[in-house]
């Protein structure tokens, strides 16, 4: 256990000191707090925090996770892999789920300290829209997803990393596997686990009480201009958003009643862990 | 002091697993062979064995096998065929048992820039899974033998080449193996690290294994024992300094002569005119003398060394081609490259014996 948690540790003083997570940490805390000043008095609790989590789903925060994930295996990194950590008495399995789960806890530590307080504010601060009917459960789960969603691109990108030595190549796999995601999830009905469909979720998601039971009143639907919010960023990202005009399947309930926490927690958990899976037999068979 | 932080404690013997007895064999590799993408043949058919306590130097040109060898037996890469065991153990990719044993240092050992000395061998010192009681002062005694005491406040990246070996060197100390393999580590180093880094060897060599891969072949010269030379993929030679040597009988004699050309010239025909010798002179200027098999060399020097007194010549210096490693080691690569069809029906006739049938020829 001491070879694994010394790995981890190295690791996460490693990225803490890399002037991209400085960067991401100053860049999202200040979008956080522009995002919260400039929709204070035009959208309600709800749609104010899927703003607010809407650059970790969609675009810019999302590409910054992708750079981190795709580094541990892959460029110049692979000497200092091979010569400084694994000619030492560790297995390979041990370096790798340690370098995961490094990035795993730094991503989720940047976006928790950004997004809780930012939340916290948006959702106990006396603001002019009325009051909306925010659940603690439904704040607890939408952060999950959100996650679990980051949690997947660190693990695609762990996977993409060990395949290709080449860290740009591993990037740019990535990118193209996950900004056109809209598109190919649509063609196979599976829509409900884009990023934009999750983004459009939450907000019913984030209404949504414990149990079902206790569901007081309909949530309202969404708000033009958070679809417009939604549209920018995905613009910006390079995704086309899935209307509801398009397609029926999904989207025929406008309110996303049907929204399954257990179904997206499935359809990203059990594809990030077989990439791990997949990352640490690839690396195993891998020369150094 | 310095022996005192380098010796290993008696308490840490090198067992077989389920023996009881001290293995004579630090490295033992049976047809270890290495392909790349099935394009490089950098391994070939490769029987290795590495006394236990001995100094061995792995000779051979670049891109003769050596490093591939070395991180097939740290696991770093996987054998295509064959196999390969420290002190018994049988290496492999997640051998953690295997690497316990070995210290490594690489060529050019790449180091985390950002961290300072005591914090990378530190974190080593977890890797080995070393209590903080044990790995604290151990950490501290090694940065004070490698001479990086002054440096420990600097980052890795601001270590010159030299410093960055020293600091190898104490990493691959860290665990205490009973085991050195160290890639080329006089590579890139001035003379007073040379130096210091051939120390270090030769007394770390006192109590432990130690294989030295190099081309620098004065390295070997110094401090090894034992040497194998490798090339092209191939252990050509395997055994102690002394029987490589042996193998150059060369009858030729290196006379270094001063004065005028014209002197020169008419003590080579002098030379000329005796039987059984031939005597040329050198591009460099010197007097190349070639004694015929069967005469005995002491009584033609004698004569030979008679005729400079009859010219204007001065006798500098005698040098004989025997027991020159660069010769012997030359003469292998010679050799090796001569009777390569012959070496593969060897091969094909039963490899057990290739290499040692390869070192006889």
């Amino acid at each position: 256990m001491m070879p694994f948690t010394a790995i981890l540790w190295h690791d996460l003083s490693m990225l803490s000191r890399s002037w991209l997570v400085r960067l991401w940490l100053a860049g999202t805390a200040l979008l956080a707090a522009f995002q919260l000043l400039a929709n204070w008095e035009r959208f309600q609790t709800a749609p104010l925090i899927a703003i607010l989590l809407l650059p970790y789903l969609i675009f810019p925060w999302s590409l910054v996770v992708m750079m981190l994930s795709v580094t541990p295996m892959s460029g110049a990194q692979g000497g200092f892999i091979a010569d400084g950590i694994l000619s030492r008495p560790v297995t390979r399995y041990a370096y790798l789920l340690a370098a995961w789960t490094a990035r795993v806890i730094l991503v989720q530590t940047v976006f928790l300290i950004v997004t809780v307080p930012a939340i916290a504010i948006a959702a106990l601060a006396e603001r002019p829209p009325e009051a909306d009917p925010v659940t603690l459960y439904g704040v607890a789960a939408s952060l999950l997803v959100v996650m679990l969603v980051l949690t997947f691109l660190v693990s695609v990108g762990f996977l993409l990393g060990t395949t290709f030595r080449n860290t740009l190549l591993a990037l740019v796999v990535l990118v193209f596997i996950w900004f056109p995601v809209n598109a190919v999830l649509n063609t196979f009905s599976l829509e409900e686990f884009s990023p934009i469909s999750l983004t459009q979720a939450l907000p019913t998601l984030l209404r949504q009480p414990w149990q079902e039971k206790e569901a007081a009143e309909p949530a309202p639907e969404l708000d033009t201009a958070f679809q417009d919010a939604i549209a920018f960023f995905g613009a910006l990202g390079g995704s086309q958003p899935a209307s509801p005009e398009q397609n029926q399947g999904f989207f025929e309930q406008g309110d996303y009643e049907d929204f399954s926490l257990g179904r997206v927690l499935l359809g990203y958990g059990i594809p990030a862990l077989v990439s791990v899976l997949l990352a640490s037999i690839i690396f195993n068979l891998r020369d150094l | 002091m310095t022996s005192r932080v380098f010796a290993r404690r008696p308490s840490s013997p090198v067992v077989a697993p389920n023996s009881s007895i001290t293995l004579s064999l630090a490295i033992r590799t049976e047809h270890l062979t290495k392909i790349y993408a099935q394009r490089l043949v950098a391994v070939n058919d490769l029987n290795l064995e590495v006394p236990s306590g001995s100094i061995f130097g792995l000779l051979g040109p670049n891109g003769a096998g050596k490093t591939s060898t070395l991180r097939l037996l740290l696991g770093l890469h996987r054998p295509s065929a064959g196999r390969a065991e420290v002190f018994g153990r049988p290496c492999g990719v997640n051998r953690v048992s295997v690497r316990r044993l070995i210290g490594y240092l690489p060529t050019n050992p790449k180091l985390p820039g950002h961290m300072r000395p005591l914090e990378y061998l530190d974190l080593l010192g977890k890797l080995y899974g070393l209590p903080s009681q044990i790995r604290k002062p151990r950490l501290a005694s090694l940065v004070r033998a490698v001479g990086l005491l002054g440096a420990t406040g600097q980052p890795i990246r601001t270590f010159s080449t030299g410093m960055t070996t020293r600091l190898g060197i104490a990493a691959s100390l860290i665990g205490d193996p009973p085991l050195l393999i160290w890639d080329e580590p006089t590579a890139g180093l001035d003379p007073s690290a040379r130096r210091f880094t051939l120390d270090l060897i030769r007394e770390l060599g006192r109590t432990r294994t130690i294989v030295v891969s190099t081309h620098i072949l004065s390295d070997i010269d110094q401090v090894c024992s034992d040497v194998g030379v490798m090339h092209e993929g191939r252990m050509i030679f395997s055994g102690s300094m002394r029987e490589m040597k042996r193998r150059l009988t060369q009858n030729v004699f290196r006379l270094d002569l001063d004065g005028a050309a014209d002197d020169r010239d008419a003590f080579v025909t002098k030379v000329n005119a005796l039987v059984g010798v031939s005597a040329s002179v050198s591009p460099s200027g010197f007097v190349m003398v070639q004694v015929a098999d069967g005469l005995s060399h002491s009584a033609m020097l004698s004569e030979i060394l008679s005729l400079v007194d009859t010219t204007n010549i001065c006798l500098q210096n005698v040098h004989s081609g025997q027991n020159e490693t660069e010769d012997v080691y030359l003469q292998l690569l010679h050799e090796d490259e001569a009777h390569g069809f012959q070496r593969f029906t060897l091969d094909a006739g039963g490899g057990d014996d290739a290499v040692h049938r390869d070192s006889l020829a």
